[in-house]
């Protein structure tokens, strides 16, 4: 193909493309394996362990909604120590970077899974989830407030030297100063967005669509906003961000780039194109080889610059 | 419990779309990749329309498959099955599949009983005809709301050792429930084996019938399902083992290992306001993976 650049750089990570798949929407990359060669992901980004198994919530856990999806899965995942032994131990014979989400119902439990993880070689990054807004205690509630996200990322920061990423949520009054908050505990990189807080009721029965009633917006409704947020969270802050947020094409992940990403994150496209990740990796290269750029970092915050 | 090979994506043309029945078509799709590989009781995850206002694939069991051709029974519920039931003839699609553990066919059956109710006759197609192959006895139950909505009489007919019918109003067959049917053929006939598809309250009616009489049965359960190859985990099915994924670990489950108490039923999820639908709801578990 063309000689483009692919390369960009996460804290000590270097990706081979930008594109990477969003935690929750790509398992541990073995269900997927059969419609993508991992090998050409710039990383996968695992769905979030905990410390002890977590059961997730009832059904129905999602609805489709315009252009978009509602999910309350609950983070459902068998515990750090399962995920090692099966997850972890399958992706060893993989060669692609291995960022693992993790989520926590307390402080300690973030940072229990982080030291845990700290010990295993095949991870390359750790993406703490502060930003998850279908379960009661942990979560989204650590990343909502600029304090108890700082808490949360000193934590884990203690536990590990690896690259932490850190996910946030746009149910913020101010996603920037919580941007901020975790760059000065020690934060490597920021991912943006995680889901929009929504609801949907059926208007046969009088009951929300999903068990929990609440759940998570995700898909190209949302992308106008995470790509705001990423325009505005990388203008205020020195570490990369990753953008995230209705990405179905390579277009759509260029604009998030433009904005100020370092890199991009599929997640709802795969449900509907299970090979969407490597598809947008194989069009932003043809995006710049187009436009005769011969490094994909060019596009970077590009947008900026009038 | 065995798995199939791995699923793949394929591009599908559409063969013939028709209705059968009210509210139901059958669309045949010339597929002949997955149509060589699909076992009885799977299911494909189909791309029926493009562009951003269809986020998600909808899940359909396969009813039959054949020379190139895999047949779906689908009703019409939602947007999704709205634009289905328009697609014409030499319309292109893509699907992933074959998905999911389907039905299991044990060595030495000599008599199974299979209950379908509604479009619970969708995942069963192939299912009596590799029965029948086998040379397993084939009882079907069937049950419907009216005598034209019962789907597929004609393979049924000639398929199966016997069948029996049930109507809501009595227009063909038994007046009363399919359950009714099923109660008596479990009492009297102690089949090897009971195959059940159909609403989810109807499903558990039987696999308590089949419980009580010590007969196994397997039932094909539906959720709303997003990646459809187990990464999501947006379909799970509550079972004595803990969540199970519909999409890998199902659709095909052994009742005794659901816990249908936590399974998934709108009644199961009061919600806060007691205030009661003005109309009642529509069937909300139609099987045959009809969703929105």
């Amino acid at each position: 193909m063309s000689a483009v650049d692919m390369r960009v750089r996460i804290g000590s990570l270097e990706l081979r493309t930008p594109v990477m798949t969003a935690s929750g929407t790509f398992g541990s990359g073995r269900e997927y394996a059969a419609f993508v060669d991992l090998s050409r992901l710039g990383a996968l980004v695992t769905k979030g362990v905990s410390l002890h198994p977590w059961a997730g919530n009832d059904s129905p856990r999602i609805a489709e909604t315009p252009s978009g999806m509602l999910n309350s899965i609950g983070l459902q995942n068998p515990g750090v120590e399962a995920f090692v032994a099966n997850d972890l131990n399958w992706l060893a014979t993989q060669d692609v970077p291995v960022i693992v989400n993790v989520v926590g119902h307390s402080v300690e439990e973030y940072a229990a899974v982080a030291t845990r993880l700290d010990a295993e070689e095949m991870v390359s990054a750790l993406e703490v989830n502060i930003s998850c807004p279908n379960v009661d205690a942990g979560g989204m509630v650590f990343g909502t407030s600029c304090p108890a996200a700082a808490e949360v990322v000193r934590a884990v920061r203690a536990s590990t030297g690896k690259t932490l990423i850190v996910k946030l949520s746009p149910n913020v009054t101010d996603i920037v100063e919580i941007a901020r908050a975790v760059e000065a505990e020690g934060a490597d990189a920021v991912s943006l967005i995680n889901t929009l807080l929504g609801m949907a009721i059926d208007t046969r029965t009088f009951r929300p669509k999903l068990a929990r009633g609440v759940g998570g917006l995700s898909g190209p409704a949302i992308r106008p906003v995470a790509v705001r947020m990423v325009w505005q969270v990388a203008a205020a802050v020195g570490i990369p961000v990753v953008g995230m947020g209705g990405i179905t094409c390579a277009e759509d992940a260029a604009e998030f780039m433009l904005s100020g990403a370092t890199a991009v994150a599929v997640g709802t496209a795969n449900f509907m194109d299970p090979a969407a990740t490597v598809r947008i990796a194989d069009g932003l290269e043809r995006f710049c080889a187009e436009r005769g750029m011969t490094r994909v970092s060019g596009l970077i915050g590009a947008a900026r610059q009038g | 419990m065995c798995h199939a090979p791995a699923p793949h994506t394929e591009s599908v043309t559409v063969i013939a779309n028709e209705r059968v029945a009210p509210g139901v078509g059958l669309v045949v799709l010339e597929a002949p990749r997955t149509a060589a590989s699909v076992q009885p009781g799977q299911f494909v995850h189909l791309r029926i329309a493009e562009g951003a206002d269809f986020i998600l694939r909808r899940p359909f069991s396969v009813f039959r498959a054949g020379g190139g051709r895999l047949e779906i029974l689908y009703q019409v519920v939602g947007r999704g099955t709205r634009v289905l039931a328009d697609a014409e003839p030499g319309e292109g699609m893509d699907l992933i599949g074959p998905l999911g553990n389907g039905w299991r066919v044990v060595e030495g059956t000599a008599h199974a009983l299979v209950v379908a109710g509604g479009l619970g006759a969708a995942p069963m197609g192939m299912l009596v005809e590799e029965l029948a192959r086998r040379g397993v006895a084939v009882t079907l139950a069937q049950g419907a709301p009216t005598g034209e909505r019962l789907l597929a009489r004609e393979l049924f007919e000639a398929t199966c050792r016997r069948v029996a019918c049930a109507t809501d109003d009595g227009s063909f067959g038994a007046c009363g429930f399919v359950t009714g049917l099923s109660a008596d053929l479990i009492e009297r006939d102690r089949p090897d084996v009971v195959y059940v598809c159909g609403p989810e309250a109807m499903e558990r009616v039987v696999a308590t019938q089949a419980e009580a009489a010590g007969v196994p049965c397997q039932v094909s359960l539906e959720r709303l399902m997003a990646c459809g190859v187990g990464a999501c985990l947006s379909c799970v099915v509550s079972t004595h083992h803990g969540r199970k994924r519909a999409c890998v670990d199902g659709p095909v489950f052994d009742a005794a290992d659901v816990l249908w108490e936590a399974s998934e039923d709108p009644e199961a999820h009061p919600a806060p306001d007691p205030k009661p639908p003005a109309v009642a709801a529509p069937d909300p578990a139609a099987p045959g993976r009809g969703e929105a």
